[in-house]
C-alpha cells in the first residue's frame, strides 16, 4: 500500500473574534485555517502532518459531498485534540504533529473516512481478556483498601500502589 | 496503540544500530562463535542453545546493561519529518541562543590567539614531546607564564546570556505585571512543583532509610546501614546497571561507590579503552593547543588552591587535556543543541579534526576521590560529561539544562519561600545571582567532598540534575532567617558564603516532604 502526498491548498488564517477587527485591544485565541484539496478524484485520506507553533488546542471539521442531490455537510472529525498540554508553558509548543484516521471516532465518520484499512487496525485483543475471577478479586483488594482510608479519615497522599499484595504506604500495611 | 508500537520498533531499530558499532558487538560475537565448541550447543536448537549460554555466562546481563544505558542516554524518537537540528533542541529561539553563545566563545579564543599571537594548535618540536612525556604524571609542579591568559568566560557573563533569553512568541512586555516573572529567567518552560517533585523524589522520604543520614554516628547501623550495604553488595556480584541505579537513590557506602558509579554509567575497562586513552595522550603529546594554556591557568587558580583537591592537580592535567581531544565526545553532541567550535590543525594534511571547547575543571576533581588509574578515571569523568554535566554550559529546553534549573529554583523559592524571595528582591539581591555559580558547577567546590558525592549519587540515581535546583532552593530555606536580616546583595552572598558545614540530605528531605506549605 503506496501512500502519496496529495497537494492541498492552505489558506491563511482567520480570527474567529465578534466585534471589529481593528478597533478591539484583545487577541483572539481561535484562528480557522481553511485547507482545499484542489485536485477532484477521490482518494483516502490517511495521514496529517504539520509543524505545531503555540496551538494549544486542535478541531478538525470536513465538508463532506455524499451525492449529487443531498447538500455538503460539516463534519467534526477532531474535537480540541490537545497539542501543549499547559499552554502557558513550551511543551509541545514548537513539536511536529501526525494525526491518523483512525484518531478520528468512528460515530462522526464520513464516508471516506471509514474504517481502518485491515493491516492498520490495532491489535487489542492479542493477549486475549484478562481473567475475570483475577479482575473481580484485585477489584476487590483495592476496594478493601479505599474503605479502610476512609475509615481513617487522613489527608496524607497514596501515591502509587501496587496490586500484587505487597503496599508501599505510610500509614498501612498489606501482606 | 500503533503510533507506540511503532515508536518501540523504532526505539529498538535505533540501539541496535548503535550497539552494532560497539566493542560489545564484537565481543558477543566472538563468545557465539567460540560457544560453539560446547557440548550443551546443538545444531537443531542453536539459537536457543546460544541465548541461554549467554544467560549462564553473564552475558546477557552485559547486554541489557548496554541497551539499559543507551535508553537512558537517548532522546526519545520524534517524529519523521523532524529535521535533526530539531532533535537537539526543538524550539526554535533556543537553538539561535546558543549558536549566538557558541559564535562569541569562538570569537573571544579566535582574538586572544591574535593578541598572543599563539596558534590555536600547533605541532611540538620533537624535544618538547619527549620532555613532556618524561614529567606527564608531574605536570602541576611546572611554573609558566599564564598571566597573559585569560579565561574565556566566567559563570556570570554567561548568566546574562540566560536572563537575556526570551520567547518571541510570548507576550511579556518590559514594564512589570501579573504576566512577567518576578525572578531573572523570563522563558515559560515547564518545571515541576513540589508535589511533583515527592512523586520524582519519592525515595528520598522520611519512612526511607537514606546514607547521608541514617548511617550518622548515633543511629545504630544495625537499623539500616548494614542491609544497605549488604544489598549493594549484592547489586554489584549481580551486575546489574538498572538494579544499581535504583539502589543507589538511597546513597551509596564509600567502599562501593566507585563500582557502583562505574556500573551505573556501563565503564567496564577493556584494554582497548587503556588504549584508547594511550592515544588521546599521544595526541597531548604531539600537539600543543591554546586551550592547553587556559586549562593549565584554570587548573592551577582553582584546584591548586583547593584544600582538599590540590592533591590530584596532576590528575587533572591529564584528564582535561586528553578530554580537549576526544572527538568521540563530539558524537553526543549530536543530541544536544551546542556543537563545540573545532579548531584545524594547520599544516597537516587531510581533514583532522580536535575539539576545542572550553573544560568543565571543577567536575573531575571530585571524581579523584574515587579512582586512582588515570584512563578509569577518564572514562568516568568523560561518561559523567556527555551524560549530565554539558547540559550545564549550554542553552537547551532540557528539564535537565541549566535554563530549566534556574527556573525551577526561582520558582521553587518563589511559591514556598515568598517573602524571602520578595526581601531579597527588594535590597537588590536576586537569589539566582548567588545560586547560579552553584548549580553550574554541581555544587563542586562549595560542598564537602562526601557531601557533594552523596549528592552526585542521587543524580546518577535519578538520572537528572534537578536535584541541584531543589538543594539550592533548601539552602535558602536553611538560612532563612539570616537571609531576612540581611540589607545588600554583598551581605546576603556573605550569609551563603560558606556551604562546607552542610548535610545535603537532610536539608532535601526537609525540604521536599517536612516544609509546611
Amino acid at each position: 500500500m503506496s501512500r502519496v502526498l496529495v497537494p492541498c491548498h492552505v489558506k491563511g488564517s482567520v480570527a474567529l473574534q465578534v466585534g471589529d477587527v481593528r478597533t478591539s485591544q484583545g487577541r483572539p485565541g481561535v484562528l480557522v485555517i481553511d485547507v482545499t484539496f484542489p485536485s477532484v478524484a477521490p482518494f483516502e485520506l490517511q495521514e496529517i502532518t504539520f509543524k505545531n507553533y503555540y496551538t494549544a488546542f486542535l478541531s478538525i471539521r470536513v465538508r463532506q459531498y455524499t451525492s449529487a442531490h443531498t447538500p455538503a455537510k460539516w463534519v467534526t472529525c477532531l474535537r480540541d485534540y490537545c497539542l501543549m498540554p499547559d499552554p502557558h508553558s513550551e511543551e509541545g509548543a514548537q513539536e511536529y504533529v501526525s494525526l491518523f484516521k483512525y484518531q478520528s471516532p468512528s460515530v462522526t465518520f464520513p464516508k471516506w473516512l471509514s474504517h481502518p484499512v485491515p493491516c492498520e487496525q490495532p491489535a487489542l485483543l492479542r493477549e486475549g481478556l484478562p481473567d475475570p475471577s483475577r479482575v473481580s478479586s484485585e477489584v476487590q483488594q483495592m476496594w478493601a483498601l479505599t474503605e479502610m482510608i476512609r475509615a481513617s479519615h487522613t489527608s496524607a497522599r497514596i501515591g502509587r500502589f501496587d496490586v500484587d499484595g505487597c503496599y508501599d504506604l505510610n500509614l498501612l500495611s498489606y501482606t | 496503540m500503533l503510533q507506540e508500537e511503532s515508536d518501540l520498533s523504532l526505539i529498538i531499530a535505533q540501539i541496535v544500530q548503535k550497539l552494532k558499532g560497539s566493542n560489545l558487538y564484537s565481543q558477543l560475537e566472538r563468545q557465539a562463535w567460540a560457544s560453539l565448541q560446547r557440548p550443551e550447543i546443538k545444531l537443531e536448537s542453536l539459537k536457543e542453545d546460544i541465548k541461554e549460554f549467554f544467560k549462564i555466562s553473564g552475558w546477557e546481563k552485559k547486554l541489557q546493561n548496554a541497551v539499559y544505558s543507551e535508553l537512558s542516554v537517548f532522546p526519545l524518537p520524534s517524529h519523521p519529518a523532524a529535521p535533526p537540528e530539531h532533535l537537539k533542541e526543538p524550539l526554535v529561539y533556543m537553538r539561535k541562543a546558543q549558536g549566538s553563545w557558541e559564535k562569541r566563545i569562538l570569537k573571544s579564543l579566535n582574538s586572544m590567539c591574535t593578541e598572543l599571537s599563539i596558534p590555536l594548535a600547533r605541532k611540538r618540536p620533537v624535544g618538547e614531546q619527549k620532555e613532556l612525556l618524561n614529567k606527564w604524571n608531574e605536570m602541576g609542579t611546572d611554573e609558566p607564564d599564564l598571566s597573559l591568559f585569560r579565561p574565556v568566560y566566567a559563570p556570570k557573563d554567561f548568566l546574562e546570556v540566560l536572563i537575556n533569553l526570551r520567547n518571541p512568541n510570548y507576550e511579556n512586555g518590559d514594564s512589570l505585571s501579573f504576566r512577567t516573572h518576578l525572578g531573572l529567567i523570563q522563558v515559560p518552560l515547564k518545571v515541576k512543583d513540589i508535589p511533583e517533585l515527592k512523586e520524582c523524589f519519592v525515595e528520598l522520604g522520611l519512612n526511607i532509610g537514606q546514607l547521608g543520614i541514617d548511617d550518622s554516628t548515633q543511629v545504630p547501623p544495625e537499623l539500616f546501614e548494614n542491609e544497605h550495604v549488604r544489598i549493594g553488595q549484592k547489586v554489584l556480584a549481580q551486575q546489574d546497571s538498572a538494579a544499581a541505579q535504583q539502589y543507589i537513590r538511597q546513597g551509596s557506602p564509600t567502599a562501593l561507590r566507585a563500582e557502583l558509579w562505574a556500573l551505573i554509567l556501563n565503564i567496564s575497562s577493556q584494554p582497548e579503552d587503556v588504549l584508547y586513552y594511550e592515544q588521546l595522550k599521544t595526541n597531548v603529546i604531539q600537539h600543543d593547543l591554546l586551550v592547553d594554556s587556559l586549562i593549565y591557568k584554570d587548573v592551577k587558580l582553582t584546584a591548586s588552591n583547593d584544600d582538599y583537591y590540590f592533591v590530584f592537580e596532576d590528575y587533572l592535567y591529564q584528564v582535561l587535556l586528553c578530554f580537549s581531544r576526544d572527538t568521540s565526545v563530539l558524537s553526543h553532541f549530536a543530541f544536544n543543541s551546542a556543537s563545540p567550535p573545532k579548531s584545524y590543525i594547520r599544516g597537516k594534511l587531510g581533514l583532522e579534526e580536535y575539539a576545542v571547547f572550553y573544560p568543565p575543571n571543577g567536575k573531575i576533581a571530585p571524581l579523584c576521590f574515587l579512582y586512582h588509574e588515570p584512563s578509569k578515571l577518564y572514562q568516568i569523568f568523560r561518561e559523567m560529561y556527555v551524560r549530565f554535566f554539558f547540559r550545564l554550559h549550554s542553552i537547551s529546553s532540557h528539564p535537565s539544562g541549566i535554563v530549566s534549573l534556574c527556573l525551577l529554583f526561582e520558582t521553587l523559592l518563589q511559591t514556598y519561600l515568598p517573602q524571602l524571595f520578595y526581601h531579597l528582591r527588594e535590597i537588590g539581591a536576586q537569589p539566582l545571582r548567588i545560586s547560579f555559580k552553584w548549580m553550574v558547577r554541581a555544587f563542586s567546590g562549595y560542598l564537602a567532598t562526601d557531601q557533594l558525592l552523596l549528592l552526585w549519587d542521587r543524580i546518577l540515581g535519578y538520572n537528572s540534575l534537578e536535584i541541584l535546583a531543589v538543594l539550592a532552593a533548601a539552602v535558602f530555606a536553611f538560612r532563612a532567617v539570616n537571609l531576612m536580616e540581611v540589607t545588600s546583595l554583598a551581605a546576603a552572598e556573605a550569609v551563603l558564603a560558606d556551604l562546607s558545614t552542610l548535610k545535603v540530605m537532610p536539608l532535601l528531605q526537609i525540604f521536599l516532604f517536612a516544609t509546611v506549605t
